[in-house]
């Protein structure tokens, strides 16, 4: 068996006492900065970017993933005893996750998020280490006209995924492409839009913009509402949920699982959108008369989008790993990494850096175990942390921005961009465009602009290069069908309302 | 005809699209176009800063022409965005000479006025404590080359 094989130097390299005590930082760190209110994932992955500079390249990518896992997983943690996501993908755990807290349930809530989460993780491990061989092979056949299709499909699929107004998304995107091609431009060796400012020529620093739109305006938008925020402490209860409970919540983890699996692999899917589907299909199986009904503590309701948030992190590395191209803002971070440790993510990981391709693979299923492991008995210490007030805990946030942004470079020209994009972010925040697509925008677009060129290039100016390659005529029919299915008005209700679960 | 905009967010939403995307197109236009088949520095830029005014200008106009579903433009707090940016400018600013350890210690006290529950004793002594925790962490545990001390302090 090829597929145990590789599992096997994928587990060599995840079991080194090394790999293991990173991926076990990565998760405990991940968590205890993802628990923090109003600290999701990206911005999570963005502040400790830097805590993985001094690594190699494998321990870094492996630290990184758990921070991830964990950040995620602190997020459900906050949506369940504060009401609070930390970010969007958590926002529907917290429907019925704080309900259960209010009736004195919050351990079976949390158990439910943690016990799913690892089943749904291992399923998820092996459907990347199954996946990622076919379609790296298949990833070997793309030239620059079918990456411009793909990329394409990825940027429509953020598009019809995010919640929200779809011809905002695309503004969105569009903006994070231009952003994107700040600094020299590879083929002429001109310095665009750099405003003679010598920093800008080598192009605006993702961390930078991630922090500022998801870090910086957060913060300000937490500051400014008043109001307490509400703890459920004084009863948690047992972690492990009773036999009711396991027995309804056993099959909307399995479903959420599989729902979980596929629409993370989509491009612009992911953790988000997986969340929310599980959710609405959980509501409509239970039907109008589950007990309690959703929204006022079911299990359910935990146990679904849970599953399927940690299954959709997780095989959104597919094509991530695969093809060298983003699903979503987060992966878009890691690729980030991946440059920022000279590896050019793509199709060639695979075999150039066996070890690291399929050390970070079993070092997700890793991950997911320690996370249970770790989390269930340290829930009290996460409680602690959320008594912290936000006036005590925001300048503390903001500080480990500043010196991670910092770092990148060690330059204080990068404080300044974070700035800037903070107080756009602010903007974004108050006009409700939705800044995760710029981030997918920003990578993207000098990549776009590349194989746009080649393959124009290539077909000395022929626009119907992208129609008559059938693997780009069918990536493209693909984004089509999808703006299509999008703009179709019984969906287009259907898509408003499983968004609007969350207000 | 009087105009009225019904949904605030989408309507200055577009604007916001329409002029980043004129912006980079105009700004484009001091590059090279080149052609379809040998692209210059311009033509992407140029093509993506009019589809994004273009984009702008659809969304604008959903906002005037929308019945009032919400999309009411909540107020700025520019008092509390002063304070957050503030304190990160000028951390930045004095970083080099200052030092981390006070650079820290503007950054968490400036930043804290920025809660309507500000409280200078706290504030300081959160700002000492994080001094402590970035220097045991960011120097001692991750050995990242920032300045520590003063300029002045320094040998």
């Amino acid at each position: 068996m090829e597929l145990l094989d590789n599992l096997a130097i994928g587990f060599d390299t995840a079991l080194t006492l090394q790999n293991l005590f990173y991926a076990f930082a990565g998760c405990l760190i991940g968590t205890l900065i993802g628990v923090l209110p109003g600290v999701g994932p990206v911005a999570t992955l963005a502040m400790l970017l830097p805590t993985t500079y001094a690594l190699e390249p494998t321990s870094a990518l492996i630290m990184l993933a758990g921070i991830y896992y964990g950040a995620q997983y602190g997020g459900s943690t906050t949506a369940i005893l504060v009401n609070l996501p930390g970010e969007s993908s958590s926002v529907v755990t917290c429907l019925d996750g704080y309900q259960m807290a209010r009736q004195g349930r919050a351990g079976a809530a949390l158990g439910t998020a943690a016990i799913g989460s690892f089943i749904a993780g291992t399923f998820a491990t092996v459907l990347v280490a199954a996946f990622a061989p076919p379609l790296t092979e298949l990833a070997f056949k793309f030239g620059p006209a079918e990456y411009v299709s793909l990329m394409l499909l990825g940027l429509i699929g953020a598009v019809v995924l995010a919640s929200g107004s779809l011809i905002k998304a695309v503004g969105m995107i569009v903006l994070g492409l231009l952003l994107g091609l700040v600094g020299t431009d590879v083929n002429s060796g001109v310095s665009r839009f750099s405003f003679g400012i010598p920093e800008l020529t080598d192009g605006i620093g993702f961390v930078a913009v991630a922090m500022g739109v998801f870090g910086f305006a957060e913060i300000i938008a937490n500051v400014e509402k008043k109001g307490q925020r509400e703890v459920l402490t004084s009863n948690v209860g047992s972690v492990m949920p009773n036999g009711k409970e396991m027995k309804e919540a056993a099959p909307a983890v399995a479903r959420g699982t599989l729902l979980g699996s596929i629409l993370g692999i989509l491009p612009g899917g992911g953790a988000l959108l997986a969340a929310f589907a599980a959710y609405a299909v959980e509501k409509k199986l239970a039907g109008p008369n589950a007990d309690p009904p959703f929204g006022k503590g079911n299990i359910r309701g935990v146990a679904g989008p849970e599953s399927a948030n940690n299954a959709g992190a997780q095989t959104s590395f597919i094509p991530m790993l695969t093809l060298g191209i983003p699903s979503n803002a987060v992966m878009a971070l890691m690729i980030g990494a991946m440059t920022i440790h000279n590896i050019q993510p793509g199709p060639q990981v695979m075999t150039s850096n066996p070890t690291l391709f399929w050390g970070l693979i079993a070092s997700m299923w890793i991950g997911n175990l320690m996370l249970v492991i770790l989390n269930l008995p340290l829930i009290g210490l996460w409680i602690q942390l959320l008594k912290v007030p936000y006036r005590m805990l925001y300048p503390a946030i903001l500080a480990f921005c500043c010196i991670g942004v910092y770092s990148i470079n060690n330059t204080t020209f990068d404080v300044l961009v974070t700035v800037f994009f903070g107080a756009l972010g602010y903007l974004f925040y108050k006009l409700h465009c939705e800044p995760a697509p710029l981030i997918l925008g920003f990578i993207l677009g000098p990549m776009m602009e590349e194989n746009l060129r080649r393959a124009m290039l290539l077909s000395r100016g022929d626009p119907t290069t992208f129609v008559t390659s059938p693997l780009s005529l069918g990536l493209l029919l693909a984004a089509l069908a999808l703006l299509g299915i999008a703009t179709f008005p019984a969906i287009k209700s259907k898509r408003q309302e499983t968004f609007q679960e969350a207000d | 005809m009087k105009l009225r905009i019904r949904n605030e967010t989408d309507f200055w939403s577009g604007v916001m699209f329409i002029a980043f995307g004129l912006f980079f197109a105009a700004f484009a236009t001091r590059y090279d176009f080149g052609t379809a088949q040998v692209m210059g520095p311009a033509y992407f830029p140029t093509v993506l800063g009019g589809l994004l005014a273009l984009v702008g200008v659809l969304v604008a106009l959903a906002g005037l022409g929308r019945e009032g579903e919400g999309g009411k433009l909540e107020r700025f707090h520019f008092a509390e965005l002063a304070w957050v940016l503030g304190a990160v400018l000028i951390y930045a600013a004095i970083l080099r000479w200052a030092g981390l350890l006070v650079s820290m210690l503007a950054l968490i006290v400036i930043s804290s006025f920025a809660s309507h529950e500000f409280r200078w004793k706290e504030a300081i002594i959160l700002s000492i404590v994080m001094a402590v925790i970035t220097y045991l962490v960011f120097i001692m545990g991750l050995k990242l080359t920032i300045p520590v001390l003063p300029a002045f302090l320094r040998n």
